[in-house]
């Protein structure tokens, strides 16, 4: 025993700097009435992601980590593989009441609730996250970022307290723009910058935690030659608060978040508007034994805040946008099944009206998102190591 | 006064944890520090401190996560329920910005293995004085 635990001890020393770990799941998905996972509202296997990632710690303060991942969602977002993270991470400053990293390459998203593991299937509350903050059709571009970004934890009388900040850009490919601006451009799309600054803050003895983020970023539209589109620029800047409520057996979580998207150009080269959407989300969960735990959520969106009930589209459309693009409710409940300590079986289903958030949101489908009333319908298994 | 209570607990601005019967903190007699407050442990075992103040590389050890060691641990000790915990590890291990503690499955193993390891800590339910493993008090 002891010998035993002498080279499990040694064999920690040689590899301590070294970690790897990872997560599969496969699932069945079915959006009726919608284009969010394909266009026939047929169940599909389209529910696939893998990932895979390391560490290295090559001195006390000094780290690189990386992960590759395999996503394949249907229309919901580009399948394929894709470099989720890879940055040195320098510990800056360490005490025990605070600690200061810099982060210097491509790293996750830290300022939303769910953001940094949106993409890690057991980490989500639900299969398909409510779509008012966690828009899937943007989901490679506010995963993470290429650029610095900043941490900073403290420790007090006052409680705990994050800090994040970031700057970077994220390469944009032309399948991710059709998904966001509309399926027929033929331009390339950038993003110039994105700045996110937040704050996460624990009073002491608290059960509840509560953030504020806020999110600046600049893109830009080329068209080509044969575009039925022209340049364009768009910035985007959102201001969030968010609320988590923890209880041994059931848990609360919020997002409320303003986000004001300023549009030159795209539909006509003197086309501009400047247009306010608001959205939150309410998420309760129960454990209801240490294997079995439901969760319920309730997701509202408005693209326009000014027009809560879009009668504004058909009148900017001649018509041929209806009312119901310019909202969303998405009523979910969920159930969740650890099997075993790390394979999780979920299941859930999401009753939604308005088609607000399906893709693309700039030109919106209105061949396929016809109906005002859809549902989505997924199961999924997943483990991780 | 009770009414005050009663806002606090359902607001979350408090949690009625207690510290009664409280796992035993222990570190491997290198570390330099001789107690640590619940925050400063918070930050130690939801891995965001890595370093003691000598900038010696911190270990973390906990017992596996589904015990009742680690239950009573993670709620007595770092007055988090079980599943924060884990939540805020699986968020560091798969956004990198930190590996997760290495699970022991019983007292034994946690003691042998903070004795053996310089800059260890993990807790035990029953310390046992014949390993040399340091107690850290809580503030």
């Amino acid at each position: 025993m002891g010998i035993s635990l002498w080279l499990m001890a040694s064999s920690c020393y040689a590899h301590e700097a070294w970690h790897w770990h990872g997560y599969v799941s496969q699932g069945l998905i079915r959006a009726q009435d919608s284009n969010f996972v394909n266009n026939s509202g047929d169940w599909s296997s389209e529910l696939t992601e893998f990932g895979m990632n390391a560490s290295w710690q090559l001195q006390p303060s000094v780290r690189i980590a990386g992960q590759l991942m395999y996503l394949d969602g249907g229309q919901r977002y580009q399948k394929g593989h894709r470099i989720d993270y890879l940055f040195v991470n320098w510990t800056a400053h360490s005490s025990l009441d605070w600690q200061f990293d810099i982060l210097v390459g491509r790293f996750k998203n830290m300022h939303w609730l769910y953001s940094s593991t949106r993409d890690v299937a057991m980490t989500r509350p639900l299969i398909v996250l409510p779509q008012s903050i966690y828009f899937d059709a943007f989901r490679d571009i506010a995963v993470g970022s290429d650029g610095v970004a900043i941490q900073s934890n403290h420790t007090g009388s006052f409680g705990e307290l994050e800090l994040n900040w970031s700057l970077g850009a994220t390469p944009v490919s032309r399948e991710q723009s059709r998904l966001v601006l509309s399926r027929q451009i033929t331009g390339e799309t950038e993003q110039d910058y994105v700045q996110q600054l937040s704050a996460f803050w624990r009073p002491v003895r608290s059960a509840a935690q509560y953030g504020i983020s806020l999110l600046d970023s600049d893109f830009n539209y080329r068209a080509d030659a044969t575009d039925p589109y022209v340049h364009a620029w768009f910035n985007v800047q959102r201001f969030m608060l968010n609320w988590r409520y923890s209880a041994e057996r059931f848990e609360l979580s919020s997002e409320l978040m303003q986000e004001r998207i300023d549009a030159t150009g795209f539909l006509a080269p003197n086309f501009k508007r400047v247009q306010f959407a608001q959205g939150a989300y309410l998420l309760a969960r129960y454990q209801w034994t240490p294997q079995h735990a439901f969760i319920a959520s309730i997701d509202k969106f408005y693209a326009n805040k000014d027009d809560r009930g879009g009668r504004l589209l058909p009148l900017q459309s001649a018509g041929l946008i209806a009312p119901f693009f310019g909202y969303q409710t998405d009523l979910a409940v969920a159930w969740s099944y650890d099997i075993q300590k790390n394979l999780r079986l979920k299941a859930e289903m999401h009753w939604i009206e308005g088609t607000g958030r399906l893709g693309p949101n700039v030109v919106p489908d209105i061949a396929i998102n016809r109906s005002r009333q859809h549902h989505i319908m997924a199961l999924q298994l997943m483990y991780w190591f | 006064m009770t009414r005050i209570v009663w806002l606090c607990f359902v607001l979350g601005l408090w949690q009625p944890f207690t510290l009664l019967g409280a796992p035993h903190i222990i570190v491997h007699p290198s570390v330099p520090v001789e107690q640590l407050s619940v925050a400063q442990l918070r930050s130690i075992f939801l891995m965001r401190q890595l370093q003691w103040p000598n900038g010696a590389p911190i270990r973390v050890f906990v017992l596996t996560t589904q015990s009742a060691g680690h239950q009573q641990f993670s709620k007595e000790c770092l007055q988090l329920f079980p599943y924060q915990v884990e939540r805020v590890w699986q968020k560091l291990t798969y956004s990198g910005i930190a590996p997760p503690p290495t699970e022991l499955s019983s007292d034994m193993a946690m003691l042998e293995m903070i004795s053996a390891t310089p800059g260890a800590i993990g807790y035990v339910e029953q310390y046992d004085e014949r390993y040399a493993a340091k107690v850290l008090p809580l503030q």
